[in-house]
């Protein structure tokens, strides 16, 4: 069925326009500005794909991402951040990050992430 | 960068030979054209963020911002080190610029200017600050959808700003607030507080005195004793229906009791219900401002209320709806009476579809002393429609128009006065009733639907629109362009303006989302997708299509759930507060005031924005370079030397290594002495091509070759046409900047054997013609440097192109080139009459260059490189 999508970014704005567009390509979507309360959705829920935000204030930037790896493995993780640099890329990648997305990003970019992301997901995932 | 290195090292060894000075001089003024070329790049990278193709987020707007402020310091400073002064006047009015946008990003909104009552007439979209959204979105209605709406003033935010300062009022807000528990007990106790509070307060003497003289004025030209109505227009407010709901509305006022309905209106502000609302949607308590607008009350034969769109069941919007009944309007809106209902098609000429006439026994009319009454309809019109045919079309075009622009069903407020002429009262979005909220089948309806294209072109505006394909040329009469067609068209041109409000969206071939067709159509956000490359192939006229500009795909038929689905979305871009935020960031950014160096306005004092300073730095670095050079000191270190021969430009040359060889004390000099490899070959580009005698081409092409001939004409060769021109050279390298007569060219090159150095820059931006020319010219020049393979970027009528890392001969065959652009280019504007002109130009120019490329550059044909082998076709 449809992919499940979770968006977290604590600017609202974010969720706001990103929400609608991934809903009108088809795709399930929650989103979430608060890391703690996304979190514990994914402990709930299957999500698919997960889009999130990389903070760099605070130590913990790449907590979410790993938390979240843990909490649902099979999951692609985009990460979505306005800090971009070389540095913050390769950790996320490292992290296990599907792809880095630098801020702005224009919303047919990302639509187009999620749907390479689709095609390359196993079919076993899929129809999970 | 091994480029800027390599320069820095030929000017290195000069200096130790040569003027220390003059080197570290040209070298902050090559930063001041850097950083001028970088601002400019994230001007208007900011404002391509408004048209919704992007998401970006409070920290880009804080980070773009924090980046203009440094790079336009940064150019300050360059400035006073080239000109070895101060520049107090420059650096305040940067600090003027900055703290603005400082407070704005804060939060702290403090409109500017002291206008505490404002005339209609002089209120457009950009008084928003100053008038609130309503007041200033029924300028838009006015000024950009040409609909009629009622005559009067506003009484603006700063006139609340002193009012509620004046009685402590907006810390009692603020402070209620911050100290509030969160219960709707607390907020309605707040509310009531303030509301008898603000009633209780005086008005400012001066803004009362104001008001009356306000009065006054609208007295004269009104034929009956004056009545008003105040309405309010808060910050925010476009007309949204919940805040329009709160606040309150005063009718048939007296123009002694215009001071009490002010307060009353200022008083709704906070009412628990506005309150919360604000707190719902995140606004903030800084952002809150009332302005009222007060309109003379229309003479109103005929009123109602028109629904752009019916929701009555949750299949596709096909009709709108009208409430119509005799008299005044206040009773439609509130259900107090019978009305006529008519349902009208959404497509044009938007015949009725069903009709039920009401018997209509009473009308509201003004009662003498204010407020309006009852009395009865005469017995003759009881029980005929009210509204004519005619008069519900028009209706409904207004409608449809109003729709379009806000990108929303409209519910609109309307009056047809005693003289038949239709005024909108107030449009504003259509809360839908039934199916809000419930989810749009979008991606089922997409998918049956066949798709004509996809994934082509950039978006300069997004959103959805349904409608017929129009095809458009330079012969279309733009006068006949259908209501709600979808233009499809080559070339984007600002020309289009015109059948915008007709137009529900535009799509074309070639155009950038940076240029001023793209900035016009965000303006009156209509859906444009451009640079689709074959859009004019695969649409033929009178097709019904369906253009989503947010995922770039355009459908054949009606896809209505997407349109739908676009309307319904809870949360607007244009709506949000990063939206806001950046269009009062940009405001005093990008618009550019000072405009003619001539003028005695072209002054440090008169900036007053950054793209202000901008300019006047440029300008004034150019001349400085100049006079510098001239200077006694500098003179016989790296000396400025006129151009005798060659193209009329009244160029000087410095010579600062390599880039002459004529004696060392020579004041002038002729083209034969010029060693600089790129200045030669631009040189001898624009005077062996003939291009800079020619006038540009005669709109008769076949004439063209015959004019090239034609000899130049004395009275262009004055020195105020062609402005003051400098040239750098070294041997590899040349630097020029020129001004012919009010548009800017600067060209920066390095050319030698080392091939992976080599580049050109070439920079054109300004004219004095209209917009409409100006930007065809950028578009011809764009068109040009393209077919040479440059990179180009348009952003309005600034055009950039660079090209890298050819051989020397590419490399000079484009040095050749532009001399001959620049030249051919120096007065197109004034002649680029038309559209297609823009390409037959184009074309012309780069066949008439061709054949003068010195044999020595020309390359084999089929060449291997994209190079020259595209250039004959």
């Amino acid at each position: 069925m449809a992919l499940r999508i979770l968006v977290l970014d604590d600017e609202p704005i974010v969720c706001k326009r990103l929400k609608p567009a991934f809903q009108k390509s088809g795709y399930e979507v929650e989103t979430f500005t608060d890391s703690a309360a996304a979190l514990r959705r994914m402990a709930e829920t299957a999500f698919d794909v997960i889009i999130t935000d990389l903070k760099m204030e605070g130590a913990d930037g790449f907590q979410v991402l790993e938390r979240a790896r843990e909490l649902l493995p099979q999951a692609r993780i985009v990460v979505i951040t306005g800090f971009a640099t070389l540095e913050t890329a390769k950790e996320s990648f490292r992290k296990g990050a599907f792809d880095f997305v630098a801020k702005p990003f224009k919303l047919s970019g990302i639509i187009e992430c999620v749907r390479r992301l689709e095609e390359s997901m196993t079919p076993p995932s899929a129809t999970r | 960068m091994g480029i800027m290195a390599r320069i820095a090292n030929l000017f290195m060894g000069w200096r130790n030979e040569q003027s220390v000075t003059f080197a570290l001089l040209f070298k902050k003024f090559k930063s001041i054209l850097e950083r001028n070329n970088r601002i400019l790049e994230l001007m208007a990278d900011m404002g391509d963020k408004l048209g919704g193709e992007y998401i970006f987020d409070n920290k880009y707007i804080e980070d773009a911002t924090f980046q203009l402020n440094d790079q336009v310091f940064k150019l300050i400073s360059d400035m006073s080190v080239l000109t070895q002064s101060k520049n107090t006047a420059l650096f305040l009015a940067f600090e003027r610029i900055q703290h603005i946008l400082e407070e704005e990003i804060a939060g702290r909104r403090h409109p500017e200017g002291s206008r505490m009552v404002l005339p209609f007439q002089d209120i457009g979209i950009e008084a928003e600050d100053e008038v609130g959204g309503k007041i200033s979105q029924l300028g838009d209605i006015s000024n950009r959808l040409h609909l009629q709406t009622p005559k009067g003033f506003a009484i603006t935010t700063t006139a609340f700003f002193a009012f509620m300062s004046h009685n402590g009022l907006l810390d009692l807000a603020q402070k209620g607030i911050e100290q509030w528990d969160g219960t709707d007990q607390e907020l309605h106790e707040l509310a009531d507080l303030m509301q008898s509070r603000i009633m209780d307060s005086p008005l400012p003497w001066r803004l009362v005195a104001q008001i009356d003289a306000m009065i006054d004025v609208l007295s004269k030209c009104s034929a009956h004793p004056l009545r008003l109505a105040l309405r309010s227009s808060a910050w925010g407010e476009d007309g949204d229906s919940s805040f329009a709901g709160q606040y309150a509305t005063e009718l048939n006022v007296s123009p002694d009791r215009v001071v009490e309905a002010y307060k009353t209106v200022v008083a709704s502000t906070y009412s628990l219900e506005a309150w919360r609302y604000r707190l719902d949607r995140g606004y903030h308590e800084h952002e809150v401002a009332m302005a009222v607008g007060c309109q003379i009350m229309a003479d109103s034969r005929i009123s109602g209320v028109l629904f752009t769109c019916t929701q009555t069941s949750s299949a596709t919007c096909e009709s709108m709806i009208v409430s119509a009944t005799w008299g005044g309007g206040a009773a439609v809106v509130a259900g107090e009476t019978a009305t006529d209902t008519i349902y009208l098609s959404r497509t044009p000429p938007y015949p009725p579809l069903t009709r039920a006439i009401a018997r209509k026994t009473r009308r509201l009319v003004p009662a003498a002393r204010g407020d309006l009454v009852w009395e009865d309809v005469p017995e003759d019109l009881q029980n005929i429609p009210s509204l004519t045919d005619s008069q519900l079309e028009q209706l409904a075009r207004a409608g449809m128009s109003l729709e379009r622009y806000y990108k929303r069903p409209q519910d609109v407020e309307w009056t047809f006065d005693s003289r038949g002429e239709l005024h909108i009262l107030q449009s504003r979005p259509l809360r839908s009733g039934g199916d809000a909220g419930l989810p749009v089948p979008v991606q089922s309806a997409t998918r049956k639907a066949e798709i004509i294209f996809a994934g082509k072109g950039l978006v300069a505006q997004r959103g959805v629109a349904v409608g017929k394909v129009v095809l458009v040329d330079h012969n279309t009469d733009l006068d006949q362009f259908p209501e709600g067609g979808i233009l499809v068209s080559k070339f984007t041109s600002p020309r289009y303006a015109r059948v915008m409000r007709r137009a529900c969206g535009i799509i074309t071939d070639v155009g950038s989302p940076t240029g001023h067709m793209a900035t016009i159509a965000r303006e009156q956000r209509v859906p444009a997708l451009v640079n689709t490359e074959e859009a004019t192939r695969l649409l033929h006229d009178g097709d019904e299509i369906t253009l989503d500009a947010t995922q770039n795909i355009v459908y054949r038929g009606r896809v209505a759930e997407l349109d739908k689905f676009e309307r319904s979305e809870p949360d607007m871009f244009e709506e949000s507060y990063e939206y806001r935020l950046l269009r009062r960031l940009l405001k005093h950014i990008t618009p550019l005031n000072l405009v003619d160096p001539h003028s005695d306005d072209f002054k440090p004092q008169a900036c007053k924005t950054y793209h202000d300073i901008t300019r006047y730095i440029h300008e004034k670095a150019v001349e400085a370079l100049v006079v510098l050079s001239q200077r006694h000191d500098a003179l016989h270190h790296a000396p400025a030397r006129r151009l005798l021969d060659g193209p009329p430009l009244g160029l000087t040359i410095i010579d600062a290594g390599g880039g002459t060889n004529c004696p060392p004390e020579a004041p002038t000099l002729n083209m034969e002495e010029i060693t600089s490899v790129p200045l030669l070959a631009f040189l001898q580009g624009m005077s062996i091509s003939g291009m800079w005698d020619t006038a540009p081409v005669p709109v008769d092409l076949g004439s063209f070759m015959s004019s090239f001939t034609r000899t130049f004409t004395a009275s262009m060769a004055g020195p105020e046409a062609v402005g003051r021109n400098l040239a750098v050279a070294l041997r590899d390298y040349m630097n020029v900047n020129m001004r012919l007569g009010y548009h800017f060219n600067t060209i920066d090159a390095y050319i030698s054997e080392q091939i992976n150095d080599n580049y050109i820059y070439f920079r054109f931006i300004g004219g004095v013609t209209e917009l409409v020319r100006r930007s065809r010219r950028a578009r011809f020049v764009a068109n040009v440097l393209d077919r040479f393979d440059f990179r180009v970027e348009v952003h309005g009528d600034l055009v950039v192109g660079r090209i890298k890392k050819l051989s020397v001969t590419r490399m000079l065959v484009r040095m050749h080139m532009l001399g001959g652009l620049v030249g051919y280019a120096r007065q197109l504007d004034a002649r680029l009459n038309s559209d297609e002109l823009v390409a037959k130009h184009a074309q012309a120019f780069l066949e008439a260059i061709k054949s003068t490329i010195p044999a020595e550059l020309a390359e084999p044909t089929g060449g291997k490189n994209n190079g020259t082998a595209h250039l004959g076709a």
